[in-house]
């Protein structure tokens, strides 16, 4: 299987900026879900690469693609990094993707329910089939709501109260301890649209 | 790696629009997040499920669980319940750590790497059934029934147990609690008096407590400490046999500071010494006791002397312990032990407690061996066939008879691993691993790396990734006992002096299982149905099993949950000798397949010039190596450090706290390290430590190298004849400082 790498120009548009920065919130929970070819194919794979490409990523693009290139089965490999990172791992689990166990050392920790607190506050609950409420994918699927509902004074509370605390943690663990460049690229793709910047930071409801 | 863009520039370029568009056409549609009604802060508030039944040990407590938004924030003892109470031991209180261990199984998973040195990958739960259920049909279809091996442990593997025994066809299951623990005990006091014993000994009533290596307070089950304490509490007096000065050795009115192994050489001498002077409970022997003459006359060469030689002990002290039986029979407890499989001659040992609380006249009197009367609840399970014995690992073809005739149910096993391993007298291509971790439960790890080796698929279903799922092809997730029904607990009134009750009650779940874990009643029938055994099915459900279950006394599981999680309902008073109880002091049966008729002391060998015998034992806060992985227990106990007699320590220059490793009379060491404990409270002869340190498995992130893996040190094996269990207590050790190997003085 091979991916081409199509970093193609991009055309100049005007859309709602709520909803362009809610599609990347979504794009990038995608991109931590367990790897599986129904999703993970060509098409996601060129709309990847193209994000790399607009922020100036292309190295890191070209990375992924000699790995997956090389590989005789590309997506087995990322279910077993997918699963040695994040699920149970040899030669041992290297960061778990919840809240909770950096700031609790613990799943379901106090911090866990205080997540779950704020997405009802919000008017959110979990789906009955859902991970836990601190788990990485729900976190990036709430702020892609909130985006969607131009609640930006709740997105700014969130990252700064509820997200950044624990994946200021997560990020480095995952950066050290992969061994495919996907996630290594998945997770600073992920610190790049939620941490804040020392000045003239994001301001969503500037935006 | 850095983008060349800073996040607030690339937010206000014309492009985001362009580059963002494209990302929702790659996106699932659904999400775990939706809109819902709004919540105010501070309304989630806790609620109190009932139902909970721990299994941080086996002895079961009954819980209730503090619940908030479906998240459980604590455990604590049901109120209603008349065994525990509302105590529980720091175990219990650490199961929530174990609930949401980070490291717990989460997915099923497959190992794409080797087995010993897994890679894994999640995969559904449908791929990794269908995977399980053609390999093990594959090997029954290829090899026969026989081919596959079970090593089962806990209520949850009852279930899959009574699955590969009774549907599917194999002999060749073996439980650690039985051939590695309490296996021998059973067996002994059936050959004696018919019944396993269990701990049934009623320590609130006693005048004078016998332990025989028992160390209650450090090996803690609540309602059983209870009954200790409230003995102790009423003035009984504790005597307690053994090299070590433990929890109990502290509280003793007599220490016996015995040499390990020659327990039985104590009691036959004791025993001896009341038939002689008279001081053995007459009445008892004529109307309930069988063979008193042979066996007063094959032990009548154990005179107090040549006791006290063989176990380096005063003789005048064997006497005082005697007469102090002798002077409050029968209102005597001997306690039965319940890890008993140490030294290879343990039946035998088994069996000299049993006769001495016969003669001593000590059953079913207030202070005896007292077994409660508890209500009767039918169980459910797979029904029983009958496959035949041509398979049948413990049985000597030739002579058609058992070489184990006294083997606890199962088979012993060695007979399994060495067939497995050689292929003779046929092959076992499959193993079965279900919540026991043989790795660390049975003795010689190499032997049990060579027997994965030899396999053609290996699965195991745990809650924990312990060191011995490493060597699985699948691994499957199983729920908790606090995620999941199953067991029916029934039992009596802690003291059996009071009101007589009994109760009745089923573990329920205190919060829904995590992740995709699933119970074993779901995991079992769908193997089932991929082996071809649908129709033998007997439950649908895990709750349909407890439903039915209950059913036989007229409860359900909608009734129990409204009785607050406990049944209770008026008991029987459980003293008065039954007219047909019977104490075999000299077992004909065994006498005819060759065994001793008799108790009688084998020796086991003694300790080599330079070494020290490797003794262990159970932490007051860690079960096995069950909880080595708790964040909680582990921080009250992080390592297991070596007792070392002071006198010992000071020849070769061990402080207390110093890091030593180890080597055993076999040339094994050690893989980690552990602290040195120097004190006066251990013989000369022998280090000590806890058991269930030291797992080897990386994806256990706090139990991983913590102390030293004791089983990793015990390669000599000791066989007990009559049950084929293990004994463990045969191996040697000395330790290792700063990379030099240190000699022990004798």
């Amino acid at each position: 299987m091979a991916f081409p790498i199509a970093f193609s120009k991009l055309h100049m548009s005007v859309t709602d900026p709520s909803k362009d920065i809610s599609r990347v919130y979504r794009f990038l929970s995608q991109c931590m879900q367990y790897p599986d070819a129904k999703w993970m194919n060509d098409d996601f794979f060129n709309v990847f690469y193209n994000l790399l490409g607009t922020l100036g990523g292309v190295e890191d693009g070209v990375s992924i693609k000699v790995e997956i290139d090389n590989s005789e089965d590309p997506i087995e490999d990322l279910q077993v990094e997918y699963t040695r990172l994040f699920i149970n791992g040899s030669p041992h689990v290297i960061a778990p993707p919840y809240g909770s166990v950096y700031m609790d050392q613990s799943l379901q920790g106090a911090f866990a329910g205080d997540t779950l607190a704020f997405y009802r506050e919000k008017g959110f609950g979990m789906n009955e089939n859902a991970d836990l409420p601190d788990h990485l994918i729900h976190e990036l699927e709430f702020l892609s709501l909130l985006a969607e509902e131009k609640d930006f004074a709740g997105e700014e509370e969130f990252l700064k109260k509820l997200f950044r605390p624990w994946y200021a943690k997560f990020h480095p663990r995952v950066t050290e301890g992969a061994h495919h460049p996907f996630y290594r690229v998945v997770v600073q793709l992920i610190d790049f649209f939620t941490k804040e910047e020392d000045k003239d930071g994001f301001q969503p409801n500037e935006a | 790696m850095a983008f060349n863009l800073t996040r607030r520039k690339f937010l206000q370029t014309a492009s985001l629009a362009a580059a963002t568009v494209p990302l929702s056409k790659v996106v699932s549609a659904s999400t775990g997040v939706s809109k819902s009604g709004l919540d105010t802060k501070g309304t989630a508030g806790d609620k109190t499920v009932v139902g909970g039944i721990c299994e941080m040990c086996f002895w079961r407590c009954q819980l209730v669980g503090k619940v908030r938004d479906g998240r459980l924030m604590k455990l604590e003892g049901n109120p209603k319940s008349i065994d525990n109470g509302t105590a529980i031991c720091a175990r219990g209180n650490a199961g929530v750590k174990l609930l949401y261990d980070v490291d717990r199984l989460k997915y099923p998973m497959k190992n794409v790497g080797e087995r010993g040195a897994p890679k894994w990958k999640r995969i559904s739960w449908r791929q990794a059934l269908d995977e399980c259920g053609s390999k093990l049909k594959s090997t029954v279809d290829q090899y026969g029934a026989h081919g596959i091996c079970v090593f089962p442990h806990g209520a949850s593997a009852k279930y899959p147990m009574h699955y590969f025994e009774r549907a599917v066809g194999t002999h060749n299951v073996s439980e650690a609690s039985f051939f590695q623990c309490r296996g021998v005990r059973d067996t002994a006091y059936v050959a004696t008096i018919s019944k396993a014993p269990g701990e049934k000994i009623d320590m609130p009533n006693t005048k004078v407590l016998f332990f025989i290596g028992d160390h209650l307070g450090e090996n803690i089950h609540v309602s059983h400490i209870k009954q200790y304490i409230q003995g102790l509490q009423n003035g009984a007096k504790l005597i307690v046999a053994d090299p070590r000065f433990s929890a109990s050795a502290a509280k003793a009115d007599i220490w016996v500071q015995i040499r390990p192994g020659t327990d039985t050489a104590y009691m036959l001498a004791i025993m001896n010494y009341l038939v002689k002077n008279n001081k053995y409970d007459k009445a008892f022997v004529e109307d309930h006791t069988d063979g008193f003459e042979e066996f007063a006359e094959a032990i009548k060469g154990w005179s107090i002397e040549k006791a006290a030689k063989e176990c380096d002990i005063p003789a005048e002290q064997i006497k005082e312990v005697a007469d102090m039986l002798a002077a409050n029979a029968p209102n005597v407890a001997i306690h039965p032990g319940r890890h008993v499989s140490w030294h290879g001659n343990d039946f035998q040992r088994q069996r000299a407690l049993a006769c001495l609380t016969g003669i001593l006249g000590a059953y079913y009197v207030k202070g005896g061996w007292v077994p409660a009367k508890g209500p009767k609840v039918k169980g459910i399970s797979w029904a029983k066939e009958d496959h035949g014995h041509e398979f049948d690992l413990n049985m000597d073809h030739e002579e058609d008879e058992k070489l184990y005739p006294y083997s606890p149910p199962g088979t012993p096993t060695d007979l399994i691993r060495d067939c497995a391993i050689t292929g003779k007298p046929y092959p076992i291509k499959s193993c079965v691993v279900w919540g026991q971790n043989p790795m660390q439960t049975i003795p010689n790890q190499q032997k049990m790396k060579d027997m994965f080796k030899a396999m053609d698929f290996v699965m195991c279903v745990d809650v924990m990734p312990t060191d011995v799922t490493a060597w699985a092809d699948i691994l499957l997730p199983e729920s908790s006992y606090l995620e999941r029904y199953d067991y029916i607990k029934k039992g009596t009134q802690w003291d059996l002096s009071k009101k007589h009750q009994q109760y009745i009650a089923a573990r329920m779940p205190l919060v829904a299982p995590m992740f995709e874990r699933k119970d074993q009643v779901y995991i079992c029938n769908e193997l089932a149905k991929r082996m071809g055994h649908a129709d033998k099915i007997p439950v649908k459900t895990i709750e349909e099993m407890v439903d039915k279950s209950l059913a036989s006394v007229n409860l359900s599981i909608e009734k129990l949950r409204a009785e607050d999680g406990i049944h209770i309902q008026p008991g029987k008073d459980p003293y008065g000798v039954p007219e047909d109880f019977e104490v075999l002091l000299f077992n004909e049966d065994l006498a005819d397949s060759g065994h001793p008729g008799a108790p009688t002391y084998v020796p086991v060998p003694r300790t080599p010039n330079g070494f020290a015998r490797l003794l262990y034992g159970r932490a007051p806060v860690h079960t096995f190596n069950r909880s080595q992985n708790n964040v909680w227990l582990n921080n009250a106990m992080p390592n297991n450090p070596v007792w070392v007699n002071e006198e010992v320590a000071a020849s070769i220059g061990l402080m207390d706290g110093d890091t030593v490793g180890f080597i055993n009379s076999d040339g094994v060491k050690s893989t980690t390290t552990t602290t040195v404990k120097v004190t006066a409270g251990i013989r000369k002869d022998c280090v000590y430590m806890y058991h269930g340190y030291g797992s080897a498995n990386p994806l256990m992130t706090i139990g991983v190298n913590a102390g030293v893996d004791d089983t990793s040190l015990i390669t000599q094996i000791a066989v007990d004849p009559e049950s084929g269990c293990h004994g463990m207590r045969n191996n040697f050790v000395k330790l290792i400082k700063n990379g030099k190997v240190l000699d022990i003085p004798a």
